[in-house]
């Protein structure tokens, strides 16, 4: 029992020491720091790129990891290779994809190539464009998590019972409204599950943008987490940056309590 | 799910499973191709030569078993703390950790040094397995609890009616029962510690801590942005993490399947 509490206790000294490490500094300034964030129009920028984010990122991996579930889950050849290629990507860690990936998106990369090969005359230096480098991070985001939702639709998926499907069918269901109105529903739960995650992991964000872009060019792929990063460790303000976390924090616990109550309601 | 009769309409979706697969292939295929670009195989030997990439995984592969036996230990206990034993105030502690699964580790890190510090655990493995494992807590217990829930009570009422200790019903009743979540908590973890990057990028100074996340930055010193030989040391990194998946695999769908369920 005495472990148990520690391990509670670890938690919570976790989140005093949070608290311990800001507070002088915020007491000093008052409320100046967040008077300052409201004004910071790189704050903005940050929610903007978090919301858009999330949402674009959120349809198109679960969209994709629903689909791969139920294809697999038909009856389809060299499944296990399909199932492979598309989880390796949540195993390697992006740190190791980083430079990968910039050299894909560069014009030295195997896109530009291909582009040339078919005479599309584009050039592909997105990364450096701050119109699209925060569409190649959802690109990378997408690539790296669809595996999360597919496995946890896949699961969910072998529950179903097949006899159930099978009479919709007699009944003269064909496949896609079969998938749709049986299906879909079925996997309420895991999309929920995923919604509440997706929502804490996109304010979370760091690593994609950080490794990639490092937030540029000029702020166009800056998130929370970044930003604070700069702010706190390579500019030093820390009273800033605490701001910051302090924003954050309350913005993760705020969206994983609405996420839950949606869940409740249904 | 889908149920395909004719023979046309299995290839139609054999085909859209195919294109459908084909963009998660192609950053591998890039890196492969990156990696053998300017001298081919020479740029492994040059990465393999400098030594490094051994101890880099052999520190992963410590930080990793420590993390993984910290949650383990932690999250099975907790998870049948909450589940099932009566505490004072049992809810205000759930909340407060799942409040915790919020934390981004960005906002520790300043209190993390200064702590670290203060304690000269700074440059040590404890400085990355502790704040490791405690992000990771959160999400096991929640998982753990959630699993534990549907244990039925009249399994451990019995155990208590023999004659058992709250120790020995987790040991002898919980802990076996419990086996597939605690794979599951296993995979997920040993995933994020492995993966983990910022912790050990600030904690860890000197080369011979670094863990295997770190050596597209050692190499981009080593070889002033050789972007072929930051490759090839990418693809060395993969592979085994790639081997290991297939071995497990298995195992881990099973695991994960187990996590969801609830």
């Amino acid at each position: 029992m005495i472990i148990i509490y520690f391990s509670i206790l670890f938690t919570i000294d976790l989140s005093a020491y949070n608290w311990d490490g800001l507070s002088p500094v915020r007491e000093f300034w008052g409320w100046e720091n967040y008077r300052r964030l409201f004004n910071d129009k790189v704050f903005w920028k940050c929610l903007s790129n978090t919301v858009v984010y999330f949402v674009i990122t959120f349809v198109i991996q679960n969209v994709l990891g629903f689909l791969f579930a139920a294809i697999l889950h038909s009856d389809v050849k060299f499944a296990v290779v399909h199932k492979c290629l598309i989880f390796i990507p949540t195993i390697i860690a992006p740190a190791t994809m980083a430079p990968v990936f910039r050299l894909l998106y560069s014009p030295q990369g195997m896109l530009q190539a291909l582009s040339d090969r078919l005479h599309l005359g584009i050039t592909v230096d997105w990364l450096s464009n701050p119109r699209t480098a925060l569409f190649v991070l959802m690109s990378v985001a997408i690539w790296e998590f669809t595996g999360m939702s597919f496995i946890l639709y896949f699961a969910a998926m072998s529950q179903i019972d097949r006899e159930i499907l099978e009479a919709a069918r007699i009944d003269g269901a064909g496949n896609l409204r079969v998938v749709w109105s049986m299906v879909v529903p079925f996997c309420r739960g895991t999309t929920i599950s995923l919604g509440m995650l997706g929502v804490i992991g996109a304010l979370k964000t760091f690593e994609i943008p950080y490794l990639i872009t490092t937030g540029g060019p000029n702020h166009a792929t800056e998130f929370l987490g970044t930003y604070i990063y700069r702010q706190g460790i390579r500019n030093s303000h820390l009273g800033y940056a605490a701001a910051l976390s302090v924003t954050l924090l309350v913005l993760a616990v705020c969206g994983a309590f609405l996420t839950n109550r949606l869940n409740k309601e249904e | 799910m889908f149920d395909m009769r004719s023979r046309k309409k299995k290839i139609l979706l054999q085909l859209i499973l195919l294109l459908m697969t084909i963009p998660y292939a192609v950053p591998l295929v890039q890196m492969v191709l990156g990696s053998l670009g300017g001298i081919g195989l020479g740029n492994y030997k040059a990465v393999w030569d400098t030594g490094v990439v051994p101890v880099f995984f052999r520190n992963s592969a410590i930080i990793s078993a420590g993390v993984i036996v910290l949650v383990y230990f932690f999250s099975m206990t907790a998870g049948f703390a909450f589940a099932k034993l009566h505490i004072a105030g049992k809810e205000v502690f759930f909340w407060l950790i799942l409040a915790a699964l919020t934390l981004p580790e960005v906002i520790l890190l300043t209190p993390l040094f200064v702590t670290f510090q203060k304690l000269h655990m700074y440059n040590t493995f404890f400085a990355v397995i502790l704040p490791s494992a405690a992000l990771q807590l959160p999400f096991a217990i929640l998982l753990t609890r959630n699993y534990d829930t549907g244990i039925p009570d009249a399994l451990i009422e019995a155990a208590r009616i023999d004659g058992a200790s709250p120790v020995k019903v987790f040991w002898y009743v919980i802990l076996p029962l419990a086996r597939p979540i605690a794979s599951s908590v296993t995979m997920l973890t040993l995933i994020n510690a492995w993966n983990a990057y910022l912790l050990p990028l600030l904690f860890l100074q000197s080369p011979k801590l670094q863990t295997v996340t770190l050596l597209p930055q050692f190499f981009q010193g080593e070889f002033t942005n050789d972007q072929t030989k930051i490759l090839a040391a990418a693809v060395l990194t993969a592979v085994p993490e790639i081997i290991a998946y297939l071995c497990m695999q298995k195992s881990f769908e099973k695991g994960m399947s187990a996590g969801a369920l609830k």
